[in-house]
């Protein structure tokens, strides 16, 4: 097993796209070590991504956040501009294991990791994040998604990375919202979580939505259906109840030990529901 | 600061534990170790067909592998249970073999042990064990293993039942329940779980010279030489010595001999070196024994007033696969003892089968037998008082035992010597201020949320084994020793003990060393469990102490040329009574070891019998307040109030850290825990992903406090904290929630009430789940 730390995006895609055998990215390792410990994965090539000053860096400029693929979720939630921001992907990335597990945890891992529970993926998706891939074919910019296809899959190609992550520029009365449902309160794996984030009118009435669900489907879903049941109203509860059904119509959650398809399927109106209602507040809505 | 008994003394232990310089097993490395691992069954029941260890034995660093055909000179593991049905027939024991014979009855199994340089070398080898096996239905369902088409898992014995258990009167509770103006009945659900103490368990095994060493944890390193030198090796006790260090957690499933252990030893004598296994979390979800496990039917019968006329509680209880060390003890005369726990019941049958299935044999767990006694009649108390329109408390107060009628004997014989119960539970509703429920549930109603408030009165019967030995010694210096065969595996012994020998002898705290858990210095001791250490191991230290001072009391009187009986003790000093002249205990203790008087020194061992059959009885009103989230199932304690009669508090603090053990516990198996087999015998909780611990956060800040009835039939009038809580907390809990979902028309849920199971309830929604 190679060890690589190369100190540029460019190098990286370089390294993995020549790689034989199994090539894996490093970011926080928080999946990664886990699942090597237990023999899931035996690479032959590992690329730590950390060294890359692209990936240490959190940006503010005009086109909103671009946040590096190896910024750890401690990082991201002492970030002051960011948390006002967006304070449902920050709390979203923030819910991810604990304390320890926060110091090394990066969004872009925990997005390409791919599972369908993943905290902090109906946050971006809600948020309209963007995945900056770098790959051996150069630079290119992708819905965050996009990027899971599956369960552990992603639409990466060999040699891709993702870079960064860009937040776009918030909105004026805009906010948004994460909530995830586990039987323990914390270090424990969504069993059905909600995204929303929201853009009001002067008057109040929602202007714009995204509205995304996590673990009732092999992957994040990003509900149009839902975001559609709310724009144009302040969010009473006929718009609410809309909403809900419109999440419960497009879950296809598992049956396991954790939650049953029911379960899944209406808490996941219940937390769209309720993440909807702190957006809105968080836009400066009224009720 | 003062350290006698009743002072709130910090745990002498904590710096040691929480700087990390506590010694465990897994920090014992001997030169030349050679590490064990275990290649388990992942078939739940089946005849062994063949064990291949070829390539396990070729594999790299691979010294030895051993399946049971090696160790046929080992017996099994015992079960200490004896009893008997009616009829006079003894419980069927199967031999728990350390490694299969013959079939394979539970995933998790030991098939062969594979010893190797390295620990990771083993652990690889271990996977390259083939067995096979001739698939046999697995029995995971008690009905099922009940049923007489059932396939018999120790196929000789002809069906799963061990042992029918009964007790109390059947046509007395006929008569009775023909005559009752109601009946309440209840169908419960006792949960499996696993306890999960925080240290893997681990096992270092030394031969040498003739010699056999075992490090272990323990829950007291005595009852584990007389194991494995009585019943595993037939060698004389001598010939084993057993140390265990600190110990990180027990909860009663600590209290055996496991396979692992004895088997570093017999490797260690095969091989000529020590020899050492260390389980880690995935191998405990495996191989740690479980708890509890019932399913349970009971009939209450009362009069007009809500008074009891009689119950009958009919239990199926899950042995598991074997018998752990005290197996089909548990559920019928440990939870027997206090079978119809506080209340008068005229009248009572009480019915238990204990049974075989394919699943982890159940041990003792925190309470052992008591909790689920105490459970069945809480939930009981509980269905009454709905039936019949009478408040929980009221009806409680009408079926209580007085504390005037103490002694009382109850349906098992046993006499409970003290308790106050309505006091105890007047105090509880006071502080838990259920006078003023109305108010907070309207609040919470008004946030869309269902609240309850719920009772759970428990009494236990403890003190284990009825003798307990200490040994204390005075050094020349004026320090003291003291050996005691109780175990502290984090209760707080040290502290505890080293309170008392201070009250007794007068002198510091930091003078007193103690000694536990190592063979060598432990001659005699019941280890700790069943909430005996207090009792037990307090009491015996504390004459052990009161000796010392007699002896030294000849010993001063010599040196000061006079009688004993004009000599006085007090703070470390002996004086005339005339205080004309004296000496301290340090000088006695020296002159005791000079020939003159004897050269033994001034010691003194004493081995106390509290006399079998008598027991004493820790009780409590334990009070829970919930607030349920209808849309989402989510479940918060809001309030939780503990108030414990057990006898005399030796340290506050220790107390209470037990009271907040055991309620966590208890509220853990209420809310969360819950061991899971899926039809097919497969162990779907395999990880704290999957069994569901509580976390701190989810835990209510226990309100604790006592109401001390000091125990009539010993000197420090204690009775035991350890498990209580795990006593209290589920009917509690399971209460409250039932009361939060009465209003949904909810009058009966089974532990435990996961968000799910509570949101289908209020939701009225079928109760079942999927069963994995
Ligand atoms: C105890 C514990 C608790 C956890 N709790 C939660 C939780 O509550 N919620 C939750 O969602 N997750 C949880 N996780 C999972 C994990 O912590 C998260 O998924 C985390 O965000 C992964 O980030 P990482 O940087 O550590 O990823 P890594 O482990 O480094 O990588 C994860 C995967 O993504 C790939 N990868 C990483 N970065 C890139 C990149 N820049 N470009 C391309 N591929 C990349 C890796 O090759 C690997 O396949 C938990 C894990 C543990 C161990």
């Amino acid at each position: 097993m190679r060890y690589e730390a190369p100190s540029s995006s460019k190098e990286a895609a370089k390294l993995l796209a020549s790689a034989k055998g199994k090539a894996v990215v490093l970011a926080g390792g928080t999946d990664l070590l886990v699942r090597m410990k237990s023999g899931a994965v035996e690479p032959d090539l590992i690329v730590d991504i950390k060294r890359i000053g692209a990936t240490q860096e959190i940006k503010k400029s005009g086109n909103g956040f671009k946040i590096g693929a190896g910024v750890s979720g401690a990082r991201l939630g002492k970030h002051r501009a960011l948390k006002k921001a967006w304070p449902g992907v920050v709390e979203a990335t923030n819910l991810i294991g604990s304390d320890q597990i926060q110091g090394r945890c990066t969004m872009a891992g925990n997005l390409c990791n791919a599972s369908p529970a993943a905290d902090s993926v109906p946050a971006m998706v809600a948020a309209n994040a963007k995945a900056n891939v770098v790959g051996p074919g150069g630079r290119r910019t992708v819905a965050v998604e996009k990027i899971p296809t599956g369960p552990g899959k992603t639409s990466l190609k060999k040699g891709e990375i993702i870079e960064s992550i860009t937040l776009p520029a918030k909105a004026p009365r805009s906010g948004d919202a994460y909530l995830r449902f586990i039987p323990r309160t914390e270090m424990d794996i969504a069993v059905v979580s909600a995204g929303v984030n929201l853009t009001l009118d002067s008057k109040g009435v929602v202007k714009k939505a995204r509205v995304a669900l996590g673990a009732v489907a092999p992957t994040v879903l990003l509900v149009e259906d839902a975001a559609k049941a709310i724009v144009g109203t302040k969010l009473d509860d006929d718009a609410l109840a809309a909403l809900a059904a419109a999440c419960e119509a497009a879950c296809r959650p598992i049956d396991d030990m954790r939650g049953t398809i029911e379960f899944r399927t209406e808490v996941a109106g219940v937390l769209a529901r309720r993440a909807a209602l702190t957006a809105y507040e968080r836009a400066g809505g009224k009720k | 600061m003062k350290f006698g008994v009743g002072q709130p003394v910090p745990r002498l232990e904590d710096p040691r534990l929480i700087t990390g310089s506590g010694r465990f097993t897994d920090d014992v490395n001997l030169p030349d170790q050679l590490y064990m691992a275990i290649a388990r069954s992942p078939y739940p029941h089946g005849s062994i067909a063949s064990i291949d260890t070829d390539a396990a034995e070729a594999a790299a660093g691979v010294v030895a592998v051993y399946t049971a055909a090696d160790i046929e000179s080992l017996g099994g593991m015992p079960c200490r249970a004896v009893l008997k049905d009616r009829q006079g027939n003894p419980c069927f024991i199967p031999k728990r073999p350390l490694l299969a014979e013959g079939r394979v009855r539970f995933v998790g199994e030991p098939v062969a042990a594979v010893v190797a340089r390295t620990r990771t070398e083993a652990r690889d080898a271990a996977e390259l064990v083939l067995l096979e096996v001739e698939d046999l239905p697995a029995v995971v369902d008690l009905n099922a293993a009940a049923a007489a088409e059932a396939t018999v898992l120790h196929e000789a014995h002809g069906s799963n039942l061990a042992i029918h258990y009964e007790n109390g009167d059947e046509a007395a509770w006929e008569a009775a329940a023909a005559a009752a103006a109601h009946r309440v009945q209840v169908s419960l659900v006792n949960n499996r779980v696993a306890p999960s103490p925080l240290e893997p368990r681990a096992a270092v095994g030394h031969y040498a010279n003739g010699t056999f060493t075992l490090y272990n944890p323990s829950q007291g390193a005595f009852a584990q030489q007389g194991v494995l030198a009585r019943a595993i090796f037939d060698e004389p006790l001598e010939s084993i010595r057993v140390i265990s260090g600190e110990t990180g957690g027990g909860f009663g499933i600590r209290g055996e001999v496991h396979p692992e252990a004895a088997l570093t030893l017999f490797a260690s004598r095969a091989l000529g070196a020590p020899v050492k296994w260390h389980g880690d979390r995935s191998e405990m979800f495996l191989s740690d024994s479980h708890g509890r496990d019932n399913l349970t039917r009971a009939d209450l019968a009362l009069d007009e007033s809500g008074r009891a006329l009689g119950v009958r509680i009919e239990t199926l209880a899950n042995l598991g696969a074997y018998c752990s060390a005290v197996g089909p003890f548990v559920p019928t005369m440990a939870g027997g003892r206090v079978v119809g726990t506080v209340y008068r019941l005229p009248a009572l049958y009480h019915s238990v089968r204990c049974l075989y299935t394919n699943t982890m044999p159940v041990a003792a767990y925190r309470g052992a037998g008591r909790p689920e006694a105490c459970y069945v009649m809480e939930r009981l108390m509980d269905e009454a008082a709905r039936q019949l329109g009478i408040g929980r408390d009221e009806i409680r107060r009408r079926n209580f035992i007085p504390s005037s009628a103490m002694p009382f004997v109850n349906h098992s014989g046993v006499s409970i010597s003290s308790g106050e119960f309505e006091a105890t539970m007047d105090l509880a509703l006071e502080r838990a201020d259920w006078a003023g429920f109305e108010r907070r549930r309207r609040r919470s109603e008004g946030l869309g949320r269902l609240r309850g408030i719920g009772l759970g009165y428990y009494v236990e019967s403890s003190g284990g084994g009825p003798e307990e030995e200490a040994r204390v010694r005075i050094h020349p210096d004026g320090s003291a020793e003291v050996i005691v065969g109780t175990y502290s595996h984090g209760q707080g012994h040290e502290t505890a003990f080293a309170q008392i020998l201070s009250d007794t002898f007068g002198i510091e705290f930091d003078k007193i060393r103690f000694i536990q858990g190592d063979t060598a210095f432990v001659k005699f001791g019941g280890g700790t469990g069943g909430s005996r250490s207090s009792q037990m191991g307090g009491i015996a230290v504390k004459r052990a102490g009161e000796g010392v001072i007699e002896q030294g009391r000849a010993v001063a009187a010599e040196l000061l040329q006079s009688e004993p009986g004009r000599v006085t003790y007090e703070a470390a000093v002996y004086r005339l009574d005339d205080a004309s002249a004296q000496v301290s205990l340090a000088d006695v203790a020296r002159a005791a070891e000079t020939a003159q008087f004897g050269g033994e020194g001034l010691a003194e061992t004493h081995r106390y019998d509290r006399g079998a059959g008598t027991y004493t009885f820790p009780n409590g009103a334990h009070v829970a307040e919930v607030e349920i989230d209808p849309d989402t199932g989510v479940l918060h304690i809001c309030r939780y109030t503990a108030v414990d009669d057990c006898g005399r508090v030796i340290n506050p603090l220790l107390a209470a850290g037990q009271v907040h053990g055991g309620v966590v516990q208890g509220l853990g198996q209420a809310l969360l825990e819950n061991v899971v087999y899926d039809t097919d015998g497969q162990l779907l909780t395999g990880s704290f992903l999957d069994y569901a611990m509580p976390f701190a956060d989810a835990m209510p800040d226990v309100d604790v406090s006592f109401n001390e009835v000091l125990d009539p039939n010993n000197e420090l009038g204690v009775k035991g904290i350890g498990e209580g809580g795990a006593c209290g907390a589920p009917p509690a809990l399971v209460n409250a929630a039932l009361h939060a979902l009465a209003s949904r028309g909810v009058t009966a849920i089974d532990m435990p009430l996961t968000p799910e199971k509570l949101w289908r309830a209020a939701n009225g929604l079928s109760l079942q789940e999927r069963a994995g």
